[in-house]
């Protein structure tokens, strides 16, 4: 009985780590909404900052839907409190962070909402 | 006297970009008529700017010149959903040279407001130099619009019209319709005024 418990503890604590480690291997992609940026050349900044992240792969700015884009690489972490100081840095104001698990790519290519 | 003031004529359209991001570089080389500008800055915070300002004019007898020590702040930006605004202050120190004679200390200040959109432009702009015989200022408001909404990776196209007043001088608003065009970290502006003085600017940061 005793031995039944202790295998399933560890078979539940072998695949949860394994999740875990699958997820923190993922290649994420982080939409950072922005105020401020109207002007493609005083917003160079921001690519020049991200781009010497060691956990960026790729940068993108999309003036029209105020949104920094960031594909972080494989297995590593881009904070938000570095995402917030490189905004700032840049001379922008940073609004919201979020993380989702779709492509860069896709992410990048996405249409605008068009305003209701 | 008047090769001085016509030595800051010319200038406010050069120092459309006084402070950029942190670390970043900026070169700034503009020509209007016989005037010739070379602005380089460090922003060391994304507020603060120094640097090397200098400006030649060229003239029949002789060539006049100007150089100083600049620093530029940025007092306030208004980072808007779909605007942006700033106010600029800079100051210099330096020596300039006139008409033949040894070179004199000077200075240089300046305040600037703008407000863009993606569509829209303006700037205001007020410059005052000072040196041991002449004080003069430069006042400059341009309006733009760009025809399209350019990607962050496209050509950007701006056409603007300047005016520009010279303190105490006839014939002293000049209005300068020009284009201005941008891409990545290249800045471009190409114009003439109505007297038929041609304009180039041209920006880069790194």
């Amino acid at each position: 009985m005793n031995h039944n418990i202790i295998l399933s503890l560890l078979v539940a604590w072998l695949f949860s780590s394994t999740a875990a480690h699958a997820a923190s291997d993922k290649v994420m992609t982080v939409k950072t909404t922005v105020d401020g940026m109207v002007c493609s050349f005083c917003a160079q900044g921001i690519v020049a900052h991200f781009k010497k992240h060691p956990s960026v792969s790729n940068v993108h700015v999309d003036l029209e839907r105020k949104l920094v884009i960031l594909e972080e690489k494989k297995g590593s972490t881009i904070k938000d409190d570095e995402i917030t100081e490189y905004i700032k840095k840049s001379g922008f104001e940073p609004k919201k962070v979020e993380r989702v698990s779709t492509a860069f790519e896709t992410v990048k290519n996405e249409k605008p909402k068009e305003k209701k | 006297m008047k090769s001085l003031a016509i030595l800051f004529l010319g200038t406010a359209a050069a120092a459309a970009h006084p402070v950029s991001f942190e670390g970043a570089w900026q070169i700034m080389l503009g020509t209007s008529g016989d005037v010739q500008n070379f602005e380089l800055y460090h922003s060391y915070t994304p507020k603060t700017a120094i640097g090397f300002h200098a400006m030649r004019f060229e003239d029949e007898r002789d060539d006049d010149y100007f150089a100083a020590l600049q620093h530029n702040w940025l007092l306030k930006r208004w980072n808007l959903e779909d605007a942006q605004a700033n106010i600029y202050l800079g100051a210099g120190v330096g020596m300039a040279k006139e008409d033949g004679n040894s070179a004199a200390p000077a200075g240089l200040g300046f305040f600037r407001a703008d407000y863009e959109t993606r569509r829209i432009y303006t700037a205001f702009e007020t410059k005052l130099v000072g040196s041991e015989d002449v004080s003069r200022g430069v006042t400059s408001l341009s309006l733009g619009v760009a025809p399209y909404k350019a990607g962050f990776e496209e050509l950007n196209t701006w056409f603007i019209v300047q005016f520009e007043h010279v303190s105490g001088m006839e014939d002293d608003l000049e209005i300068i319709p020009k284009i201005r065009l941008f891409k990545g970290p290249y800045f471009l502006e190409l114009g003439c005024s109505l007297d038929g003085d041609p304009l180039l600017n041209f920006m880069m940061h790194f």
